[in-house]
C-alpha cells in the first residue's frame, strides 16, 4: 500500500487509496449496513454509517476533497 | 473532477434527435464515444497489461474454431481489436485474416511480425460490415468480444450471413448477461441509498437465449450456443475500474451525461467487498462470454427429412 500512498497522485486515486486504505473500518461497517438491508435499500437507510465513513474520507482527503 | 467531465463532454457526442416517426434500429451506444475510448485505452503504455481478458476469450474461441474440420483461405475477425484472435491463428488451419476495427490505434497496435498469419487491416465500422465487404464472399467470420457495443446486433448478425459464402462459417464470443454483476449492483445500491435513485452505468448485456433466436432470426442454421465464464479478482472496485478504462471498456451508453459522485462512488467501493467480496479481501468480477457459431445454410449441408418420412415408429425407441 505505501507504493500506492507515493504514486496515487490524482484526486480519483487518491479517493481509491482513501475508501479502502485509510478508512477502511467505516468503509465495511457501511458495507455491512447494506448487506443487512440490500433486499430493501432506500434512501439514507445507512446514513449514520455513510456519514462517518464519509467524514473520514475528507480528513484523509484534507481541502481535496 | 473537473477535468473528467470536460473530457466527457468533450468525447460524448449529441443524442441522435429522438424522432418517435422514424424507424430504425434503437440506439443505446454512443458508437463515436466508444471509438475514442478505444483509440486512447490502446495509445496508453498499459494497454498490453490488461490484455488478459481478451487473450483469455480468444484462446477459448480458438478452442472452438480447431474443433470445425475444415481450413480456410481467408477469414474475417470482425472487431478485432488489437488481433487477440488473430494471433492465435496458424498457418495450417487459415492462411490470411483480414482484421476489422473501428478503432484504429487497437487496429495498429501489434506490428505484423506478432502474428503467424499474413494479416490485412481495415479500419471501419462493425455496424457497416456491408459497405466493406462484398456479399457472398467470405468464408469464415470471426468476431471475439466486440458485438456487445454493437446498436444493432440482428442486423449486424444479419449483415454477417450476407457476407458469408453459402456454407460459410460464423464464430462469434461476446459478453452477456451476467457480465459485471457484482460492480452493477454494487453501484445500484450505493447510487439508491445515497441518491436515491438509478441511472445506467453499465450496458444492457444480451441474454444466451436471445443469442439463440436472434442467430436464428439472422437466417444461420446449424446453430450452437454455449455459455462459460471468466472470473477475475481485483484488489478493490478501483482497480476493476482502472482496469476497464485501460481497456476501452468504459461506459458508452448514450444519454449518459453525468460522472458519478463521489459520494456515490466511494459508498459503492465500500458495498462491493462487503456483498461479493472472496475472503482474502479481493473482490471478483464475473464475464459471462456467449460464444456462438452458425453457419450460412447452403443445399450440401444436412437437412432434417420431411416429416412423416420415418421408418421406425418412437414408441419403439422409448
Amino acid at each position: 500500500m505505501n507504493a500506492t500512498a507515493t504514486t496515487a497522485k490524482t484526486p480519483l486515486s487518491r479517493l481509491a487509496l482513501h475508501s479502502t486504505a485509510t478508512c477502511s473500518v467505516q468503509a465495511s461497517a457501511y458495507g455491512k449496513c447494506i448487506l443487512a438491508t440490500y433486499t430493501d435499500v432506500t434512501k439514507d437507510v445507512c446514513k449514520d454509517e455513510f456519514v462517518k465513513f464519509a467524514k473520514c474520507l475528507r480528513e484523509a482527503m484534507g481541502r481535496k476533497w | 473532477m473537473l477535468r473528467s467531465l470536460v473530457r466527457r463532454a468533450a468525447i460524448s457526442s449529441a443524442s441522435p434527435s429522438a424522432n418517435p416517426h422514424t424507424l430504425g434500429p434503437f440506439q443505446v451506444f454512443d458508437r463515436n464515444a466508444k471509438r475514442i475510448q478505444k483509440d486512447r485505452a490502446a495509445l496508453k503504455e498499459g494497454s498490453r497489461t490488461v490484455d488478459y481478458v481478451r487473450e483469455e476469450v480468444a484462446d477459448r474461441l480458438m478452442e472452438r474454431f480447431l474443433d470445425i474440420k475444415r481450413t480456410f483461405g481467408t477469414i474475417l475477425d470482425l472487431g478485432s481489436g488489437s488481433g487477440h484472435f488473430t494471433k492465435l491463428l496458424e498457418p495450417e488451419k487459415a492462411q490470411k485474416s483480414v482484421m476489422m476495427d473501428s478503432s484504429e490505434m487497437a487496429l495498429r497496435r501489434d506490428p505484423d511480425s506478432e502474428f503467424e498469419v499474413q494479416v490485412e487491416r481495415i479500419h471501419a465500422d462493425e455496424e457497416n460490415l456491408l459497405q466493406n465487404v462484398e456479399p457472398n464472399s467470405q468464408e469464415a467470420i470471426v468476431s471475439c468480444l466486440s458485438l456487445h457495443w454493437v446498436n444493432d446486433l440482428p442486423g449486424t448478425l444479419i449483415q454477417i450471413r450476407e457476407a458469408l459464402q453459402p456454407d460459410g462459417l460464423f464464430l462469434g464470443a461476446m459478453f452477456g448477461g451476467d457480465t459485471l454483476f457484482e460492480l452493477r449492483t454494487a453501484l445500484q445500491l450505493a447510487e439508491v441509498e445515497r441518491e436515491g435513485g438509478l441511472s445506467p452505468h453499465i450496458s444492457p448485456m444480451t441474454q444466451t437465449n436471445d443469442i439463440s433466436n436472434l442467430m436464428g432470426r439472422a437466417g444461420f442454421s446449424l446453430l450452437t450456443v454455449d455459455v462459460d465464464e471468466v472470473k477475475v479478482a481485483y484488489p478493490d472496485m478501483w482497480a476493476l475500474m482502472d482496469d476497464l478504462r485501460a481497456m476501452g471498456e468504459g461506459n458508452a451508453l448514450l444519454g449518459h451525461r453525468r460522472a458519478l459522485r463521489r459520494d456515490t462512488l466511494a459508498a459503492a467501493s465500500a458495498i462491493y467487498p462487503a456483498l461479493h467480496g472472496n475472503e482474502d479481501g479481493s473482490v471478483p468480477a464475473t464475464f459471462q462470454i456467449i460464444y456462438m457459431i452458425g453457419w450460412k445454410p447452403a443445399p450440401s449441408q444436412p437437412q432434417p427429412l420431411e416429416r412423416g418420412t420415418g421408418k421406425v415408429p418412437l414408441g419403439e425407441v422409448l
